[in-house]
């Protein structure tokens, strides 16, 4: 009887499996009869970013032009993407357009496993690789192995963003201070609001801030050629070099003159924002993605921003990518949804909400902050200088620099500090084959 | 291993007496229908458990993004960790976590409750002492998250609770960025751990004291024993269930620790507060080595199957 009993056990987890099997599949076969008369269009900005303001838009021209398209959007969240992605691309309930990523380590990844579809004759076809600047393409295209910067198109985005300087103009006022266009006018700057009393630049050291600091130093020496080998493997990185050493003692030295605070080792990205936002700041170094939040949240003092003083090479790319899932039941549609993306009515409001458009001029920019925003963007682009991200080149970097920052910023070794970020890009790097 | 260890104690034996006498087929039924009984939970074992232990512990003998095809790696992700000094730190944290929610909490814990059981209860009143055991199990009702968030606004260096309370008061030389030091942000985690699991053991004390032979302590006083010897040597060796309970749930809860780093410190600054749950985590998902965090999950699962099994030992040679 006991055998009886068993065999009643594995055929009811047989049974159990069944329908946990039917269970998972039964949307993907829905998804599979669904219409081609839908559009599903999937992003994880947030209502009331330049993006999800213009993107609207950008459904909205789209339904004009497919009168008898549905499109269903579903607004994700960075997370939900960033730790499923793989698993929902891999099913046949796909969108057919979405946002995604861009480097290696996200939308490069996707292409490589083929989850994504190739967009190289549309690129040809839309006229999008005219639109894109050279510095913009390299985000949009990766090779067999996943790499960033050849091979086919895999993604477009409609936007770029850089690292710039956020000044309060009052607090400028206040300690006359002028607009530095040197690093050493930044420094006598510096100096000056740390003699009164005042942090000059607020931080973040447990988030993506500290690193950001770390990057522009280090891109104040570095040549192009030293990008591409960084972020693009295509030659040996010396993190013993005279641009990394300076960066990590002039990012020590900074802290320990008071430049950048300590105490904002801990501290979140939010938290700096809201440093800068309240005054105890006067400066802060980031995203220009930060210009709409500063424009909404910011109305008792005027601000601008200003170029990171003496550098020719300034962190910055593509944004964030639209990319057309291998298993897509629309592509067609997504192409052309995709396509709205780049009209100059999209591009106008990417522009006057606060963010940089790949193809806006400021003529026709409405609010001065942002006409200066992307002025400074086309000076970088023209000058070849965007250096994309500290980040990016192994998908363990982000959290390595984290803490290797924070380090810094108690004291670390900087030849430690070198030693160990040496030793982990090294490991990557041979693992790639 | 409580599923494996349990039925060996709690033996469920064939009814032989009225199946020798009743007709039949009753007799011959043997186990069979209770096992019927198991069915759901052995079914729900198999999904929630048993699946992916085994799918993690193959995972780790790969190399995975998480996308595509894994790529057989046999012992190189253990042997990674073996040289790996941020695993090692995570280790030596765990350790530390176990004495601020296992060590820590019962030692505490113990003294509480015989305070509260032996004088407030009698001095005061068992509502009192009530009072106070709730208020000290308070924490352990709040979502873990939640308590993280409002501990980290307290010891925000700029702004916390605690920073600006010590400059009012004249003490600011002693306002310090506690998370923020690798010198004293894992003492801050433990402080804080401490506070969070203390309410537990006083609990679970609480209720092993009540059901102790009072008559045992006051033959201990009358023989003149003090507070401490009594304690110690009578109500101690009373309560020796629970107190394994406690620190087998304990230790067990201090290796798992995931939510208050994950809300506190991200396992910074550098590594100062990093554990292995954590490490795992960032691993999968943000370092996208999903066969190296498969590798520290299995480790930790084996550490803590270990650490049941010990305590499980201890527990029935005691019993016994």
């Amino acid at each position: 009887m006991p055998r009886k009993s068993a065999g009643l056990l594995i055929a009811a987890l047989v049974a159990l499996s069944a329908v946990l099997a039917a269970c998972g599949s039964s949307g993907s076969s829905g998804a599979a009869a669904s219409s081609p008369k839908v559009l599903k269009v999937w992003w994880y900005e947030g209502p009331g970013s330049a993006y999800q303001i213009a993107w609207d838009q950008a459904i909205a021209d789209f339904k004009k032009q497919h009168p008898g398209v549905t499109v269903q959007f579903s607004l994700k969240s960075f997370n939900q993407m960033q730790q499923n992605a793989s698993m929902i691309l891999n099913s046949s309930d796909v969108p057919d357009v979405m946002e995604y990523n861009k480097g290696d380590a996200t939308a490069g990844l996707l292409s490589k496993q083929g989850l994504l579809t190739d967009l190289t004759p549309e690129a040809t076809k839309y006229g999008w690789d005219k639109l894109l600047g050279p510095d913009l393409q390299v985000t949009a295209k990766y090779d067999a192995k996943g790499v960033m910067g050849s091979g086919s198109w895999y993604g477009v985005s409609d936007y770029a963003e850089y690292l710039t300087v956020y000044y309060n103009k009052a607090l400028f006022a206040k300690y006359g201070v002028s607009v530095p266009t040197t690093m050493a006018q930044l420094t006598a700057a510096m100096a000056k609001f740390v003699k009164a009393g005042v942090t000059p630049f607020a931080n973040a050291g447990n988030d993506y801030m500290a690193m950001q600091y770390l990057y522009e130093m280090e891109l104040s020496q570095a040549t192009p050629q030293d990008v591409q080998h960084y972020e693009r493997y295509t030659g040996a990185v010396d993190f013993h070099d005279a641009a990394w050493t300076n960066a990590v003692k002039t990012f020590q030295d900074w802290v320990n003159k008071g430049y950048i605070a300590k105490d904002s080792v801990g501290l979140t990205a939010t938290q700096a924002g809201n440093d800068f936002e309240t005054g105890k700041n006067p400066m802060l170094m980031s995203g220009s993605w930060w210009a709409g939040t500063f424009e909404s949240d910011i109305k008792n003092f005027s601000w601008g921003t200003f170029l990171w003083p003496g550098n020719t090479l300034n962190a910055g790319s593509g944004g964030n990518l639209f990319v057309v899932p291998k298993n897509a039941a629309s592509k067609q549609l997504a192409y052309d949804f995709i396509n709205d993306t780049l009209q100059p009515d999209v591009q106008k409001l990417l522009a006057n909400n606060g963010a940089v458009p790949v193809a806006a001029t400021p003529s026709g920019v409405t609010n001065p902050l942002n006409a200066q925003l992307i002025q400074n963007f086309q000076t970088l682009a023209n000058n070849n200088g965007l250096a994309y991200y500290p980040d990016w080149p192994t998908p363990s970097f982000y959290n390595l620099l984290l803490a290797q920052t924070q380090d810094l910023m108690n004291g670390a070794s900087a030849n430690q500090v070198l030693g160990t970020l040496q030793s982990n890009y090294d490991q990557y790097v041979s693992s790639l084959g | 291993m409580l599923a494996g260890t349990a039925p060996a104690r709690i033996r469920i034996a064939p009814p032989r007496g009225r199946a020798g006498a009743g007709a039949g087929s009753t007799g011959t039924r043997g186990a069979g229908p209770y096992l019927t009984y198991l069915l759901p939970a052995a079914a729900a074992f198999t999904v929630v458990i048993a699946i992916p232990l085994v799918m993690n512990v193959y995972t780790s003998f790969t190399r995975w993004t998480g996308v595509g095809p894994r790529q057989w790696a046999g012992l190189a992700n253990y042997r990674q960790l073996l040289h790996d000094s941020e695993f090692w730190a995570s280790m030596w944290h765990s350790l530390a976590l176990v004495a601020a929610m296992a060590v820590v909490p019962t030692v505490l814990g113990l003294l509480l409750a015989a305070a509260l059981f032996d004088v407030i209860a009698k001095r005061f009143s068992p509502r009192v002492a009530s009072l106070l055991r709730a208020c000290i199990y308070l924490p352990q009702v709040l979502p873990i998250i939640v308590a993280a968030i409002v501990w980290s606004w307290i010891l925000d260096p700029q702004y916390g609770a605690l920073n600006v309370a010590l400059r009012d008061v004249g003490l600011g030389f002693l306002a310090h960025d506690l998370l923020g030091d690798p010198h004293t942000a894992l003492l801050t985690v433990m402080a804080v751990l401490i506070w969070f699991q203390l309410g537990y053991p006083v609990v679970i004390f609480m209720a092993g004291l009540q059901r102790t032979d009072p008559a045992l302590g006051e033959a201990a006083e009358i023989d003149g024993a003090t507070w401490r010897q009594r304690l110690w040597l009578v109500t101690v060796p009373q309560i020796r269930p629970e107190i394994y309970v406690v620190l087998l749930t304990c230790t067990v809860a201090s290796l798992r620790t995931f939510g208050w780093i994950y809300a506190l410190t991200t396992g910074g600054p550098g590594v100062a507060t990093q554990v292995p749950s954590y490490y795992s985590y960032q691993s999968f998902f943000t370092n996208l080595d999903v066969g190296y965090g498969s590798a520290i999950a299995t480790v930790m699962t084996l550490i803590i199957l270990l650490v049941s099994i010990m305590f499980l030992w201890l527990q029935r040679r005691h019993a016994g």
